[in-house]
């Protein structure tokens, strides 16, 4: 352990609280009565004179000695290897915890750190465009908006740092419970009609089973549903439709968004899941929206398929199993 | 503005930029405010002028939120003020855990103003 950085003593140390004892002492014990037990048998033999020199003559003398030599070589040699690995393994252990509770801290920091000063900007904007500080004009009042949509970004981009980060992290919790699809996608289709309405876009239903129900986190089920619908609406035309298809098939839900938009290209299709990967005709969005909907999905084992066509539209499939609670792994 | 009779509303919060911002929100819609930058200033803010409800944050220095809450829902003469948690703090039983010691609501930062102003609305007029 003479090796380890401050960090690993560290984890080490907590590994060692959460064991409540130190595994090294087992280990030491364990081998100690490996000592002791052929030493003990060694002594019976000598006190009760069942041993005689004139076996040690001879070839078959050498023979015993030289396998004596060997067990007692092969016995200190077998227990520095097994210190070693135990040793490694600890170290090992003892960064990944380190590790995690950085992790944990980096995601605490970063929450209060940004989140603090967006809240402060957010509402101070807003009391200066109501007009609560004193009266401002058009110009006035048209940069504030500038402001506030600028902060709302950024505000985007940490929520979204922050859950890719918890994601990948394994610091987010899947809370399971039956999840009525159709249920969840009407919840945000009334979310985003302001946004399509403003480009005229048409949203339509196509559940073939309203009363089709998973069992799956809504909330983390909810956020990729909108994300979706989201980028239909947003990378559709105006006048243009948005349909979102849901229906069994076997044991999988699939769920469907297809729009009528721009569509994507072979090379940009790749691309489409990498973090920060903002394709080249799109100018909004933090990247990331997709990156987190692919890893919510493989939380809860399923996956997102994208088929496109430039110029005609795109169509994400949404697969998620039914129900989990059966094919225990 | 709006005509609200004049409710009295503690903001405990450590970031004065924010303290300035609700406070200037607030009054604009007719409530009287009293502001609290740290957790122990809060508490004591609270049994002197026992406000109609609390904004309470919980990352707060001298105690943090949780001590705040914990001590005005376990006095007999503070218990009964409602208590609306503003924080920046995500977990995943942090709600029901806020809800358990007595908070009456929980807005994470960044919220909107306006739902912030609806919550309030809401709780003082139960």
């Amino acid at each position: 352990m003479k090796k380890q950085n401050k960090s690993q003593e560290l984890g080490l140390n907590l590994i060692l609280q959460e064991l409540k004892e130190n595994p090294y002492r087992k280990f030491n014990l364990a081998f100690s009565l490996m000592v002791i037990m052929p030493f003990l048998v060694f002594l019976y033999i000598l006190v009760n004179r069942l041993f005689s020199f004139n076996i040690l003559i001879g070839n078959i003398g050498a023979i015993l000695l030289l396998s004596l030599f060997i067990s007692v070589c092969g016995f200190f040699i077998g227990v520095t290897i097994l210190k070693n690995i135990l040793n490694k393994i600890i170290a090992y252990a003892a960064q990944a915890k380190h590790s995690d509770q950085l992790k944990s801290t980096f995601v605490a920091t970063v929450s209060h750190e940004l989140k603090n000063p967006l809240t402060s900007i957010k509402t101070n904007i807003y009391n200066i465009f109501a007009g609560f500080t004193g009266q401002i004009n058009a110009e006035q009042k048209s940069v504030l908006e500038l402001c506030n949509s600028t902060v709302e970004r950024m505000t985007r981009l940490v929520n979204d740092l922050l859950d890719l980060h918890k994601i990948e992290a394994g610091m987010v919790d899947v809370r399971r419970k039956a999840c009525n699809l159709a249920q969840v996608a009407e919840k945000q289709i009334n979310e985003l009609l302001t946004l399509a309405d403003k480009k005229s876009i048409r949203i339509v239903r196509d559940f073939s089973d309203t009363a089709l129900c998973i069992w799956a986190d809504e909330d983390k089920l909810a956020r990729v549903m909108n994300n979706l619908l989201s980028n239909a609406i947003k990378f559709t035309p105006d006048a243009g439709t948005v349909t979102i298809k849901i229906y069994p098939v076997d044991k999988f839900a699939r769920i469907e968004c297809i729009d009528t938009g721009y569509g994507i290209t072979a090379d940009n299709l790749s691309r489409l899941f990498n973090k920060f990967e903002r394709l080249d005709t799109v100018k909004e969005g933090t990247g990331l929206g997709l990156a987190i909907s692919k890893d919510i999905a493989e939380m809860h084992r399923g996956k997102i398929l994208v088929e496109s066509e430039v110029g005609k539209g795109s169509k994400f499939i949404l697969l998620l199993p039914r129900d989990l609670r059966i094919k225990k792994r | 503005m709006e005509n609200h009779p004049a409710k009295r509303i503690l903001i405990v919060e450590d970031e004065n930029e924010l303290l300035l911002g609700l406070s200037t929100l607030l009054k604009a819609q007719g409530y009287l405010t009293i502001a609290a930058s740290d957790a122990l200033f809060g508490i004591s803010l609270t049994h002197k002028e026992k406000p109609d409800l609390i904004i309470l944050d919980l990352g707060l220095p001298a105690g943090g939120g949780f001590h705040v809450l914990e001590n005005i829902k376990s006095s007999t003469i503070t218990k009964g003020i409602p208590v609306l948690i503003l924080t920046a703090q995500q977990g995943v039983d942090l709600e029901e855990k806020l809800r358990f010691m007595g908070a009456v609501g929980y807005v994470r930062k960044p919220f909107e103003p306006e739902l912030l102003l609806s919550q309030i609305r809401d709780i003082l007029n139960k």
